[in-house]
């Protein structure tokens, strides 16, 4: 009986390696963890982590593979030459470029981690350019100032690659947010253009591409893009809760063209994930898209209440499925905007202020264009 | 005149046999494409014209490489389609600009004739076209980039292309006569009209008489027997069953094959695609929608884009729109079973529940069909939806393996029936059930929830345990645990661990707390300050015999010593592990209850039996 668990982990192990990004896969790393823990097996505590912060990172549980990371460095720390550092580089970055996304991390805190990044790769004289980018996008996400973020946007770009560099698609992926902040959609556009046609991919690439060009196609009136590009891109991302914000995206553009009762649908099927989402900055986008909607269901005026199943960790959850607009909206614009709160705060800035006010400049940029006609 | 190409012909053959092509036997592909392409030209100009393709394969006496005579009698090139696709050739230096030329007739050929370099370092192509002045031309090009185009000596009679190849000394195995064959009839085997091969042996027909899912059959049964007798031959698989597969979109038809085991999740099928009746690829992936893995295919596609080293189809519109109408075909498929043959679909779910439980998530329609018959584990076994709906009328499911673990024994004690929902999808297929079937109640269950089954205590029993409670709320406080008595089966279990998921988290981040540095430290306690996890529970079972005497013990050291080990074994059972305090607590209280067992001072060996060399391990 008490051979049987490392059996029991592997076993776990495998069939982690046979699902898809999820919940589920990292239910069953989380799992066998706590077995070897429970045994006190720290070789196999630490692969079973080494597995778990990457299905954690691209399963949406940003919390978990921090978690996992930081027992994992502390094992670094008392034993290098069993657990080595520089093998968990690449994991390093990932959990270090999104604690930003929890409001109850310190700015010092993230600044700390990003040092320290920058100390463990100066170690072995790599990965300048991956630190500049994670340094440029804890600027921009923080609001800092703007010739800050345009200084490290250009040292980042400046820098060599190496073997520590994200890949040239997700790279350019994540450039394209820049020329969107600036509202440079064409070149935008023009930069998306191998991604979307379909020549370039990575693993989280064009899902996260698919929402982030819905705005710059609208914004040019290329509306008939904007609809196929929002088929494509929705089918990717619906299934894993890693993109919540990119179905926010997906939300915000549903609401601009129109299309409410399909924006009512994403947001029965995606509540849920946003209830307990561990990136604030991921609920964040997806609140004040659903408020922006829920708004534009208002403004249309046919109905004061919807029919939606919603989960019952909802806090006005209704057993019957009939909702007050009113209510709702109300609800996540407060949740969007005690998010901003605590991020401004946190932050010392007005990003997330000025990215909720926001909501009024779409207001009156709404122009129908209906989805499901074929 | 000779010329020179404006390019480094070099660069681009090497770019050509190392990144876009995976053999050089594809030179025969490119070849009988190019055939194909012109013969479909001249048809257009002349409906009535069949079209013919012929190998021609001449060995030397003397045991020098020999020599492929490839002709066709399409459309032949003009003197201005030589030029441009010589032009073409300039132009194809770069990965992006070959995937532009592919898509017109005069890029392709190019590109097509740029392939044979792999296996030969002189090209000869002599043609004459029908919209031309009847003139034959040649075109003679060398590896090294210099090219002559002029008229022919040896005229054609007919309009058409004939390319001469002499094989390279170290490529002659890509011209043996069994090659030939293999590769011809490998791409070319779909194509509507006669490919010969002569070799020194004689001359044969390749082809084969058509597309075998466009045949007429006597019988559905006889065309099914021949569907899988292909299916059997192309891809050497006894497939269950043959699905016709249609789409308007990208016009593609074919046959799907259910396999006759179930494939590992990740392992998308390699279907074998044909594009206008020639070969693409073996191992297309991005063809069907990803629940459909229960399937291989092979399709012909008249109206989808290749990548640029034709071996997939480009990710585009057309093919998304493919996906979804040959996603369709199968979803008939299914939905016919559900209806006409319950017990063939229950077969198929046994074999293959994940693809049917995939769709089901998509698919309303299909879910309100199928779901009833798919099978649940369960805490009394494994029964279908419709057998626990029957007996129990509230569905209660948990989540996890390990939260299912902790519950499974005493619930079915205590007469409650739990799907363990761990499996792929299962939690989301009935998270679904009330938004699809009305009037079904579906909870999630977890070891928080039991409690809520156990049977309270009487006054008497609540008056008798009130010490045993007090020590075990004043004990449990600093582990953040509350503790409650009640009365539940199975008897044998002295207590129940109890926490929500948030609280499962907050001990993994407590224990990577204990472990990792001050930086990591410090975020972690940002993170568990910041987390809304309820307070765990310990459930002492007044039916345990233990737990019984354990409420009329009066030494209080005892009392304390025995809740403490209690709680730690209930964690242990539960798979939570120790966090430092609960190691702690388990090592000295070992020593302890030995110590008492010892007799002496009754059970207060803790503090001071335990200091430094504690054991470690569990085990």
């Amino acid at each position: 009986m008490s051979g049987d668990w490392r059996e029991q982990a592997e076993s776990l192990f495998e069939q982690a390696g046979g699902l898809a990004e999820g919940e589920g896969k990292v239910r069953l790393l989380e799992e066998a963890v706590r077995l070897a823990d429970t045994h006190k097996d720290v070789g196999l505590g630490y692969r079973m982590r080494d597995a778990l912060i990457d299905a954690a990172t691209f399963g949406g549980f940003p919390d978990k593979a921090l978690v996992a990371f930081a027992w994992c460095r502390g094992q670094q720390k008392k034993d290098p030459k069993r657990f080595d550092p520089e093998e968990m580089f690449w994991k390093q970055k990932w959990v270090v470029a999104r604690i930003k996304e929890f409001p109850h991390i310190t700015r010092k805190q993230i600044v700390d981690a990003l040092d320290d990044v920058e100390q463990c790769f100066k170690a072995t004289d790599s990965g300048v350019r991956a630190v500049l980018k994670m340094r440029y996008q804890a600027a921009r996400e923080m609001g800092d100032a703007a010739e800050e973020v345009e200084r490290l946007w250009n040292a980042w770009l400046e820098a060599r690659r190496d073997h520590l560099t994200d890949c040239r698609v997700c790279e350019l992926d994540d450039e394209l947010d820049h020329h969107v902040d600036k509202g440079e959609w064409q070149q935008a556009l023009r930069k998306a253009r191998p991604i979307l046609d379909g020549r370039k991919s990575c693993a989280e690439i064009p899902h996260l591409t698919l929402g982030t060009v819905l705005y710059p196609l609208f914004k040019l009136g290329e509306l008939e893009q904007a609809r196929e590009v929002h088929r494509r891109g929705y089918a990717l991302v619906a299934k894993n809760r890693e993109f919540l914000s990119t179905v926010g995206e997906h939300l915000e553009y549903l609401a601009l063209t129109d299309n409410l009762a399909r924006g009512l649908t994403l947001l029965e099927k995606h509540l849920g994930w946003a209830l307990d989402h561990p990136s604030y900055r991921d609920r964040f986008t997806f609140y004040a898209a659903a408020a922006f909607l829920l708004e534009r269901v208002l403004a249309a005026g046919a109905r004061d209440v919807v029919s939606l199943r919603l989960p019952k960790t909802f806090p006005h959850h209704q057993a019957d499925g009939g909702y007050d607009v009113r209510t709702l909206h109300a609800w996540t614009r407060e949740q969007a905007r005690d998010i901003a709160n605590r991020f401004d705060t946190r932050n010392g800035t007005d990003r997330f202020a000025r990215l909720l006010a926001r909501n009024q400049v779409l207001a009156g940029e709404v122009r129908p264009f209906p989805i499901d006609a074929k | 005149m000779d010329h020179r190409f404006q390019v480094s012909l070099r660069g681009v053959i090497d770019l050509l046999s190392h990144h876009l092509y995976s053999s050089p036997g594809v030179y025969v592909r490119e070849l009988l494409q190019n055939a194909t392409d012109a013969i479909r030209a001249r048809q257009l100009l002349e409906p009535g014209h069949a079209g013919t393709v012929r190998l021609e394969l001449m060995e030397k006496q003397d045991g020098s490489p020999p020599t492929l005579l490839f002709t066709d009698d399409g459309v032949g090139l003009t003197e201005d389609e030589i030029h441009r696709f010589l032009a073409t050739i300039g132009e194809s230096s770069k990965r992006e600009a070959l995937e532009a030329r592919r898509n017109d007739f005069i890029g392709q050929f190019g590109i097509g004739l740029l392939s044979c370099f792999m296996v030969c370092d002189e090209l000869l192509v002599v043609t004459r076209s029908a919209r031309g002045d009847g003139r034959t031309l040649e075109w003679r090009g060398r590896h090294d980039g210099t090219y002559a185009v002029r008229p022919s000596e040896h005229l054609l009679a007919q309009p058409g292309t004939q390319v001469f190849l002499v094989a390279r000394p170290d490529m002659a195995h890509w011209f043996t006569a069994q090659r030939l064959r293999n590769l011809a009839s490998h791409y070319g085997g779909l194509l509507p009209f006669p490919v010969h091969l002569t070799t020194p042996e004689g001359t044969e027909r390749l082809d084969s008489s058509g597309v075998p899912w466009r045949r007429e059959y006597d019988s559905a049964s006889e065309r099914r027997k021949a569907l899988l007798a292909y299916g059997r031959e192309l891809f050497d698989t006894d497939f269950v069953d043959c699905i016709p597969l249609r789409s308007t979109a990208g016009d593609v038809d074919g046959v799907a094959y259910v396999l006759p085991a179930s494939p590992h999740f990740n392992s998308r099928q390699k279907h074998r695609v044909y594009l206008k009746h020639m070969l693409l690829s073996e191992s297309a992936e991005n063809l069907l929608p990803d629940w459909a893995f229960f399937v291989k295919c092979v399709v012909n596609a008249n109206a989808l884009r290749p990548t640029a080293s034709r071996e997939s189809f480009y990710e585009d519109e057309a093919l998304a729109a493919a996906r979804e109408s040959l996603g369709q075909s199968l979803r008939g498929y299914l939905m016919e079973l559900a209806r006409e043959d319950p017990r063939a679909l229950q077969r198929l779910i046994a074999l293959h529940g994940l693809s049917v439980k995939a769709l089901a998530l998509d698919d309303d329609d299909f879910y309100r069909l199928i779901i009833h018959w798919l099978p649940f584990e369960t805490s009394m076994g494994m029964m279908t939806l419709a057998d626990y709906r029957r007996a129990h009328p509230v569905v209660r499911y948990t989540s996890t393996l390990d939260g299912f673990r902790q519950i499974a024994q005493v619930a079915s004690a205590q007469g409650l029936c739990i799907i363990n929902a761990a499996y792929t999808h299962d939690t989301s297929l009935l998270e679904k059930l009330p938004h699809a079937v009305p009037d079904v109640q579906v909870e999630p269950f977890s070891s928080a929830d039991l409690p809520q089954s156990f049977e309270e205590l009487t006054l008497d029993e609540r008056e008798a345990t009130f010490p045993l409670l007090r020590m075990a709320e004043g004990v449990l406080a600093p582990f953040r645990c509350g503790a409650v008595v009640k009365k539940f089966y199975p008897a044998e279990v002295p207590t129940l661990y109890s926490a929500d998921a948030e609280g499962a988290f907050r001990r993994d981040a407590e224990r990577a707390r204990e472990e990792s540095d001050d930086l990591y430290a410090g975020v972690l306690d940002s993170v568990m300050a910041a987390s809304g996890s309820e307070p765990a529970q310990l459930c002492f079972n007044l039916h345990n015999p233990v737990v019984r005497r354990l409420a009329a013990v009066a030494d209080r050291d005892m009392l304390k010593l025995s809740v403490e080990m209690l709680y730690v074994q209930a964690l242990l059972l539960g798979h939570h592990p120790l966090n430092a305090q609960e190691m702690v607590l388990l090592n000295q209280g070992l020593l302890g209850l030995i110590s008492a067992h010892l007799g002496g001072d009754g059970g207060r060996g803790g503090e001071e039996g335990s200091g430094g060399a504690g054991p470690r391990g569990l085990h």
